[in-house]
């Protein structure tokens, strides 16, 4: 039984860890967009593009600038 | 009477091969594989084709709303300009810059996909973030290699038309603070469960018997895990309390505090003298759910402020396409208007805002005032005309010298006024705010009586531990949940209902039955000319449309807009247009003309005797007849006009029924006023016409002075004409579509066509003051009982710990399960319906 005056403060400390981590998470800003990361995740992997020629995406964007 | 009865019937149309909307039939091409119901659709999926984005479609929810995509088709030149960047730019490390974007048109997982996809195709785009809620896009760019327009006009072109984001520095201050009372939020939350652990330990061992080692380690522990509540999560309570105390006034964080200070203080004590109870964990549990609470509060209060500011940043025209007057054969310039100065030449395109206010230099048009002045009329201008800034260019291209731009043009100066307003509008006392101080007078007096009285009688130890006990049990945490909670609840109820409460205060001003004034064009009727009486056959109606679907002229957007898809007419040809008279061409090998009687009658069209005294009639009614023939005869008659919205005779009549005044406050012509109040059964006392901005404005601080007012003054209205009223009204409310200042001075936006939602307004703020009143009630209740339990000494801290989150339950309940706004009906095609 003794063994609590060990294992207590470990669980706080591992606790006060956890809640550390909370805290630096809120203030970084992990937490202001809750709506989009839970849909970012359901997009699939990158299909290998069908041999697209490297000028491709430059020509793309020539196109807008016209 | 059916003019080509050898038309076959419509069968199912087919659907938009980007947005899914059925398809006009004259605009089905039988040879391409996929069909578009408008332009904008095409480009967008011929480019998303043509940068291997397909994956997009198979990412679309099949369950959002059906919306046509809308491109813009600017040069976005005016983004690259560097002081149009500042407020919407930071560094991102070395080259690179961050800029936000609020991007029009985001509807789900799918747009994310899309949008995020960009530095796939562009150079010098090194990420893009979109934030699906709020539809503003972090874009990393690297100016070296990329320009913001270039990035803006791929947006663009995908069907999200962009806007620079202005950060302003209140906002940046909100989050950090949001940040931090999550930070805080997560710490109690984090304690006060650690803590019923070892409080149950505790409690276990007072009825089973426990080693004293153990028990002082127990106690000793839980002090520790207390000190972060008090000393960070706890610090807001501290601190409204002592600020309040300094401003005279007793805020509901006071007796928050006091509980808080005395229970915490007395258990420290109680801990470092070895015997007496505890209250940490009643006390820690109460500081985390009135932060919950608060949290809640916040959120939604944010995301209706949010979505409200994307709003504006639609509405107000950032950007003016300046000519060079050395270069008169040179496109257009797109630069933020900022950068306009006096006597500059800018060109205004039909169907655009008018940025600034001048003199017409070159050109004719007809101008659409209704959100400056309230007419309906669209107004005429040619060479040498004054336009003022906010005005809308229904006609063809002109061309204005600029006189003044931003706060010195008129609707600055109004805009002016709309501050004056809204700094002079009285903040509201929270109803929980004037209680406390009551609350605190009471439980002081009877805290103090207590110690007397006890102290003479059994001693200090039972006098100190029953106060003590008293101070915590009546701890108002029941009525520091009751309102935040109720609250978030409403505004997110609300803003799902698409009304966007910007000031909460709104409801509780909403009390008191009084005025409700509205204003006419754009809020009542349309705001623009629409079919409002159509005397002829459906069909008729449908050919006339697909003609007029050829044109841009104000007449033609009318007939566009009546109804629904058009789904018979396949083949338009030989259009024809005469300006100042019709429209004629063939349609399915049928001549139609659409027009005045003599564009009809010119070309041999006999006009029976039945469609004059037609048109007679809806001239009286203030309506422009228009002529519809089909091979040489006339078959339709459509009375073109500003009409009232479908909604509005329904809502005005249920305003009264609840016992609202109903005035109409509007700038448009009186003759044309008084015809509306008296389609709408309004006395005619109470309609005004031909109002300045100010008069308006006058007109309702006159109704808040009368003497005998008892009820608020609301005022609901849509153009800048109305913003002064709205912010000097009780309550302002902006309708949908409304300009720029009046999302600024409202404090309620409707995000839902039509003047309705105010009905619902009223009854959810009814039905949220219900649930407020209730809430306080019964922790009043809540808090008398438990006074006198603890009074009468029978308040442990286990009993403590079991009754004050079971009463913050109790509100909690009431506040989340009572409906206060209906959630919206919008029309969606299920997943069957769509190919």
């Amino acid at each position: 039984m003794e063994t609590i005056f060990v294992l207590l403060p470990l669980a706080l400390l591992i606790a006060a860890i956890a809640a550390g981590f909370f805290v630096w998470a809120a203030t970084s800003g992990q937490f202001d967009d809750l709506e989009t990361p839970p849909v970012r995740i359901l997009f699939d992997d990158e299909v290998p593009r069908v041999a697209a020629p490297p000028t491709a995406p430059v020509a793309a964007s020539r196109s807008i600038q016209q | 009477m059916n003019a080509f009865a050898d038309v076959s019937p419509a069968t199912v149309a087919p659907s938009c091969a980007h947005c899914g909307l059925p398809v006009p039939r004259h605009l089905v091409h039988e040879a391409e594989p996929q069909q578009f119901c408008c332009a904008g659709c095409r480009q967008v999926f011929t480019l998303i084709g043509e940068w291997n984005f397909g994956q997009y479609y198979r990412l679309l929810d099949q369950q959002r709303a059906l919306t046509p995509a809308k491109v813009s088709g600017r040069s976005f030149e005016d983004l690259d300009d560097a002081s149009a960047q500042a407020a919407a730019t930071e560094s991102a490390g070395g080259e690179r810059r961050k800029t936000r974007l609020y991007l029009e048109g985001v509807h789900c997982a799918a747009c994310v996909w899309l949008v995020e996809k960009l530095p796939a195709v562009l150079p010098g785009v090194d990420e893009v973030r979109l934030h699906l809620g709020t539809a503003v896009a972090e874009v990393t760019w690297h100016p070296a290699h990329t320009r913001l327009s270039t990035v803006a006009r791929a947006l663009d072109r995908l069907g999200y038309t962009p806007h620079l984001y202005q950060a302003s520095h209140l906002r940046e201050m909100r989050r950090v603070e949001d940040r931090a009372m999550l930070a805080r939020l997560g710490v109690a939350a984090a304690c006060a469960m650690n803590l019923m652990f070892v409080s149950g330990a505790l409690y276990a061992g007072e009825s089973t018997g426990m080693a004293a080692a153990y028990q002082t380690f127990f106690r000793w522990f839980s002090l520790i895990i207390s000190v972060p509540v008090v000393a960070f999560a706890a610090k807001p309570f501290f601190q409204t309390a002592i600020g309040g105390l300094r401003a005279g006034t007793i805020h509901l964080d006071a007796p928050i505090a006091l509980g808080i200070t005395v229970g915490m203080s007395a258990s420290a004590f109680n801990v470092i003298r070895g015997h007496g109870p505890l209250w940490f964990d009643s006390l820690t549990m109460l500081i985390a759910a009135l932060l919950a609470a608060r949290q809640l509060q916040r959120s939604a209060q944010r995301t209706a402020l949010e979505r409200a500011d994307s709003l504006r940043s639609v509405a107000f025209v950032e950007f003016a396409r300046r000519l060079d007057p050395r270069h008169p054969g040179e496109p257009a310039v797109e630069v933020p208007i900022s950068a306009l100065g006096a006597g500059d030449r800018v060109e205004i395109r039909s169907g655009e805002l008018i940025p600034v206010d001048g003199v017409v230099m070159s050109g004719s048009s007809t101008l659409d005032n209704a959100v400056l002045t309230g007419e309906s009329l669209p107004v005429p201008v040619a060479q040498g005309d004054q336009v003022f800034a906010g005005a809308t260019n229904l006609g063809a291209r002109v061309v204005v010298r600029v006189d003044a731009i931003g706060s010195r043009t008129r609707v600055g100066a109004l805009l002016r006024i709309v501050d004056d307003a809204l700094q002079k509008k009285p903040a509201l006392l929270a109803v929980t705010d004037t209680l406390s101080r009551r609350f605190v007078t009471a439980l002081l007096m009877i805290s103090a009586s207590l110690l007397v009285v006890l102290w003479s009688q059994r001693g200090p130890e039972v006098a100190l531990s029953r106060v003590v006990a008293l101070l915590v049990v009546s701890c108002p945490c029941a009525l520091g949940l009751s309102v935040p909670l109720a609250m978030s609840v409403a505004l997110m109820r609300a803003a799902r209902a698409g009304i966007f409460v910007k000031n909460p205060d709104a409801f509780e001003r909403l009390r008191h039955v009084g005025t409700v004034c509205l204003d006419k064009t754009g809020t009542l009727t349309q705001g623009r000319p629409t079919v409002a009486q159509w005397h002829g056959d459906e069909a008729t109606l449908e050919m006339a449309r697909a003609l007029e679907s050829q044109s841009a002229h104000a007449v033609a957007r009318a007939f566009q807009q009546a109804g629904g898809a058009l789904r018979l007419v396949r083949v338009v040809e030989q259009v024809a247009e005469t300006a100042g008279a019709g429209i004629a061409g063939r349609l399915d090998g049928h001549d139609v003309r659409v027009g005045h009687r003599a564009h009809l009658s010119s070309a041999g069209v006999e006009i029976p005797q039945s469609f004059d005294r037609q048109a007679q009639a809806f001239l009286d009614a203030g309506l422009s007849p228009v002529f519809v023939s089909i091979d040489g005869r006339a078959v339709g008659l459509a009375g073109v006009g500003d009409a009232l919205r479908a909604d509005s005779r329904q809502t005005v009549d249920a305003l009264r029924a609840r016992g609202w005044q109903v005035c109409i406050l509007s700038g448009d012509h009186p003759r044309l006023v008084a015809q509306m109040g008296e389609a709408l059964g309004l006395p005619a006392g109470g309609v005004h016409g031909g109002l300045t901005p100010e008069a308006k404005r006058d007109a309702v601080t006159a109704l808040k002075a009368r003497a005998d007012r008892s009820g608020a003054v609301v005022m609901v209205g849509d153009g800048i004409n109305d913003a002064a009223a709205l912010a000097s009204a009780d309550v302002g409310i902006a309708v949908h579509g409304g300009s720029g200042a009046t999302i600024v001075a409202a404090d309620v936006v409707f995000a839902r066509d039509g003047v309705r939602p105010v009905l619902e307004l009223l009854d959810g703020a009814r039905r949220l003051r219900g649930i407020v009143a209730r809430n306080i009630g019964f922790a009043l209740l809540y808090n008398a009982a438990a006074s006198t339990l603890a009074i009468a000494g029978l308040v442990a801290p286990l009993m403590a710990a079991v009754l004050m989150p079971a009463s913050s339950l109790v509100v909690v309940g009431a506040s989340t399960f009572t409906p206060t706004f209906k959630a919206p009906t919008t029309r969606r095609l299920r997943p069957a319906e769509r190919s």
